[in-house]
């Protein structure tokens, strides 16, 4: 078994938003309506908040915060579920919700200490970050994670490893020498 | 063991069964980042980032990501349209690019033969790389009066680094800065012209100290390691009071000034002028902050300063962009790899020669619109807006009959909206091309359908100054939609300029391309070409200005009759200025603070990133809040000496409780009534376009310093209906 796992650096973070609108358009594929504030907002599984400004040690900080399902280990929203809709994928480590499961009842919504499951008025349902696991098992990079992020603060790995990653910045090195695109990230499995 | 790779096109390829990956770059701000388009069953699938890209290296902001929601969107134009009813009436017509060309060659050339050619006027908003096409057009047709945002937005910066240091001065950050000083930009999440934030970014992480001088607090104000919180318009004198301390410290290159500066004895006796005591009072900023940003920047090096509009749209427009330069100056950093580079372009047709501004004849370039005011803005081709809405509206000093914008949205974006509604109202003729209906082109007769940037060849970014053209190739067709180029090229042949354009726009960016040896097919074979870089260029030939030095003292403004050393000017309105005026309107209004996923008045219509910010905010400090009785997400009403919007309050502790900030250039695309609200939530009916409240040197519009007044909205009350 494997572990995957995206993690934000949310000291590097700006703020910019671009990991919303990048889960957004894997998620929501050729979906090219006008803006029409009576529809449903677009499916996005992940959301960039202010945190701030407020005073931390005496001095004012600001922060942006992302709020993203953490695929505990010990998922309390699967033990919150009565129909079992939600599972952690053996193979990747992945929380699933299963759509065709959820009958709405919104139990896993207050059971996420993350606030990281959204209840969907237009269909009734419960949702969440699945990794993009159909990418993930296909081995493409989560579509947030896929080096979108200007701050380059968005890391998809190994979970034993990311931890490391985001301190060593791996990527760095690569950048520097202009080999971004043929940097490897390896999970073991 | 899996193994993973950014923007891996292979694997996107077979398992999205994609059939088509086409490289271009993007231009949904100024452009310039190198995308991957995804093509299935003809239709863009999704865009991604190139991570061999020099510019963006892979990564990608929202506007990027959600390009393709503007091609396919309902609303997009498809067809030239002629208007049947009023202006603002909705009612069109779908005619052919024949007739919707004729009409408006017909009316260019009527107002040419009646009134002069300067009373067709050309017009573009921010930078959509039309820039040289459309100016091409006016100086061929003898019009001196092609207006841009380029009063107040980059022109100046262009312009003041042509006349102080010979070109437009960008942080060098391939070679790793080892301090940034961002001032009055955040390159994070703006549109910014040259380098984007990532490299900005980069540089952070690789260890550069970082000093952010901004009103409010931001994401890197938040981070570095100093933050000057000045007042709204005291960059001149924050400038001026870091210069002293850096002169009077002994923390300058005095072998660089001695021999490269010219102006010295004058310049310092100006900045003497700005003890800082004094220059604290003006700014708000603690004098021992000033000092220890000063002693950073100048003992750092290499160091560079990431600027932005928000010192350009003010009184003191010019002297606080000559201010940051003679900073970058007087600490060594200028054309040194890491700090500021003066880079050049790769060896194509310029801007310059292709916008034919030689052809323009002393005669009709004498006629300029404000030019005996504003006349180092003229001397660059670039008017103020206000100037044209006069000489509509009162046909002084000669009348305006036409308008013919491109990209542009005025009604949003220009100060004093209700002064701009009532010229576009009057304008006997105006064509507008753009991607859909807004505000402006409500009011046209002739709207023409304008291709997206995925629908376009072209030489990008030959604009800019950071030495890089990087290759636009067209995805997909649209309707009929035509990109700026090819319309003007179309149309030029319509007024009998025939000989000086193409049959078709491949040759012109051959032409464009020709110094360089290739042409478009050629470029078209990679992604980008880089100009030679070069450093201290200036040791062997100076600097590219009239004394062949970096002048602080402008001989070019002496001679045009400003004051050549630069100052501090205080803005019109103010605490200072205007007591009695702030005794009502208490609060200093910052507007324009950039909102992730829109670019000025574009994209307010694409899910999303409208969905990122829904309603229009004005940024208010908990104490204020309280004492006007405003809570967080109330609709509240901002009035000005100008006039009064409605805005949702959002609680804001990172600023002066004497300031507000509002986002601008809000309209509701949303809004099937032709005007689509645009004076609603209009952050410009708050702004004021009187010239005597502009830069003197060149027309720049105060965006960051007007006074106002917020209460919350009453029950049931409309503004405007």
């Amino acid at each position: 078994m494997s572990n995957f796992k995206v993690v934000f650096d949310e000291k590097s973070c700006w703020g910019c938003r671009a990991c919303e609108v990048a889960c957004k358009q894997e998620k929501n594929p050729f979906s090219y309506d006008a803006y029409n504030p009576e529809n449903p907002d677009s499916t996005c599984h992940l959301s960039v908040r202010a945190d701030g400004p407020k005073e931390v040690d005496g001095t004012l900080d600001f922060t942006w915060r992302v709020t993203i399902c953490k695929h505990c280990d010990d998922p309390p929203c699967a033990e919150a579920c009565p129909e079992g809709a939600i599972t952690k994928d053996p193979a990747t480590g992945i929380v699933l919700l299963d759509s065709e499961k959820c009958i709405g009842c919104s139990l896993c919504v207050e059971a996420c200490p993350y606030d990281a499951i959204n209840y969907n008025d237009s269909n009734g349902k419960a949702s969440k970050c699945d990794l993009c696991y159909n990418r993930v098992i296909n081995g493409l990079i989560p579509a947030c994670a896929d080096n979108v992020c200007l701050a380059h603060c968005v890391y998809f790995g190994d979970e034993k490893d990311i931890g490391e990653m985001i301190k060593e910045k791996p990527w760095l090195k690569h950048r520097l020498e202009g080999t971004l695109g043929s940097m490897v990230i390896t999970v073991e499995g | 063991m899996y193994e993973f790779r950014y923007s891996n096109v292979q694997r996107e390829m077979e398992v999205y069964g994609y059939d088509e990956m086409v490289k271009t770059s993007c231009r949904g701000c100024h452009g310039g980042c190198g995308v991957y388009v995804y093509v299935k069953d003809g239709k863009i699938a999704k865009i991604q980032g190139n991570p061999d890209h020099p510019i963006n290296h892979g990564t990608l902001c929202s506007k990027g990501l959600a390009a393709a929601q503007l091609v396919y969107s309902p609303d997009r134009l498809k067809y030239p349209l002629k208007r049947v009813g009023p202006k603002a009436s909705g009612k069109w017509e779908r005619i052919s690019w024949d007739e919707a060309l004729d009409t408006i060659a017909a009316h260019i050339l009527e107002y040419k033969e009646k009134f002069g050619p300067e009373s067709v006027v050309f017009g573009y908003g921010t930078g959509r790389e039309n820039e040289a096409v459309i100016y091409r057009i006016a100086n061929l047709l003898g019009s001196p009066n092609t207006l841009t945002a380029g009063h107040f937005c980059y022109g100046p910066r262009i312009s003041t680094g042509i006349i102080t240091i010979g070109t437009n001065p960008i942080v060098d950050y391939e070679n790793l800065p080892k301090c940034v000083m961002l001032w009055g930009n955040n390159v994070t999440t703006v549109n910014a012209d040259e380098y984007k934030g990532e490299p900005f970014s980069v540089a952070l992480d690789a260890g550069a100290k970082l000093i952010v001088v901004d009103p409010r607090l931001t994401r890197p104000a938040a981070r570095a390691d100093v933050w000057l919180q000045l007042r709204p318009g005291t960059d001149g004198a924050l400038a001026l009071g870091m210069l002293n301390y850096i002169i009077n410290e002994n923390l300058y290159d005095r072998e660089f000034c001695e021999n490269f500066t010219f102006g010295w004895d004058e310049f310092v006796a100006r900045v003497n002028e700005y003890p800082l005591d004094k220059v604290e009072k003006i700014t708000w900023v603690p004098k021992e902050k000033i000092m220890e940003a000063a002693r950073l920047f100048a003992t750092t090096k290499p160091a560079g300063i990431q600027w932005g509009v928000a010192i350009e749209q003010q009184i003191n427009c010019v002297d606080n962009d000559r201010l940051l330069m003679c900073i970058m100056a007087l600490t060594g950093n200028l054309d040194k790899p890491g700090g500021q580079a003066l880079f050049r372009t790769p060896k194509v047709v310029n801007v310059g020669q292709f916008g034919a501004h030689g052809f323009l004849t002393p005669a009709q370039s004498q006629k300029r619109l404000g030019g005996d005011r504003f006349r180092l803005s003229s001397r660059f081709a670039i008017i103020n807006p206000k100037c044209v809405w006069d000489a509509i509206n009162d046909e002084k000093p000669y009348p305006v009959k036409m308008l013919f914008f491109i990209s542009s949205n005025p009604m949003m974006t220009r100060p004093n909206a209700k002064d701009v509604y009532k010229a576009l109202e009057n304008v006997e003729f105006m064509a507008v091309a753009d991607f859909h209906h807004t505000p402006t082109t409500e009011l046209a007769d002739i709207v023409l359908p304008a291709a997206h940037w995925l629908e376009m060849d072209y030489v990008g970014d030959f604009w800019k100054r950071h030495g890089y053209i990087v290759t636009r190739r067209k995805v997909v067709q649209t309707g009929e939609c035509r990109s700026d180029h090819e319309m003007l090229n179309d149309l030029a042949h319509r007024i009998g300029q025939g000989e000086m354009w193409w049959d078709n726009f491949e040759q012109a960016m051959d032409y464009i391309l020709s110094p360089s040896g290739m042409n478009w097919q050629d470029l078209k074979e990679v992604d980008y070409i880089r100009g030679e870089v070069k450093y201290f260029k200036y040791l062997d030939n100076g600097f590219s200005t009239p004394t062949r030095k970096v002048e602080l003292k402008s001989t070019i403004l002496e001679k045009m009759g400003y004051d050549p050393i630069p100052q501090h000017r205080e803005p019109p309105e103010g605490p200072y200025t205007t007591p009695e005026i702030y005794k009502d309107y208490p609060y200093i209004l910052i507007t324009g603070v950039r909102i992730p996923g829109f670019f000025h008045s574009e994209y307010q219509g694409l899910p999303w990133v409208r969905e990122l910010s829904k309603d229009p905010l004005v940024q208010i400090h908990p104490e204020a809040a309280a004492k006007e009785g405003i809570k967080e997400g109330d609709w509240v009403v901002l009035e000005s000496l100008r006039g009064k919007v409605r805005m949702k309050a959002t609680l804001f502790a990172g600023m002066d409780p004497r300031i507000l900030s509002a986002q601008h250039a809000r309209w509701f695309p949303e809004d099937k009534d032709p005007r689509h609200g645009w004076e609603r939530s209009n952050i410009s009916v708050l702004l004021s376009d009187a010239l005597e409240e502009q830069d003197p040197t060149f027309g720049a519009s105060n965006l960051k310093t007007a006074l106002c007044r917020i209460r919350p909205e009453y029950p049931k009350e409309a503004v405007h209906e």
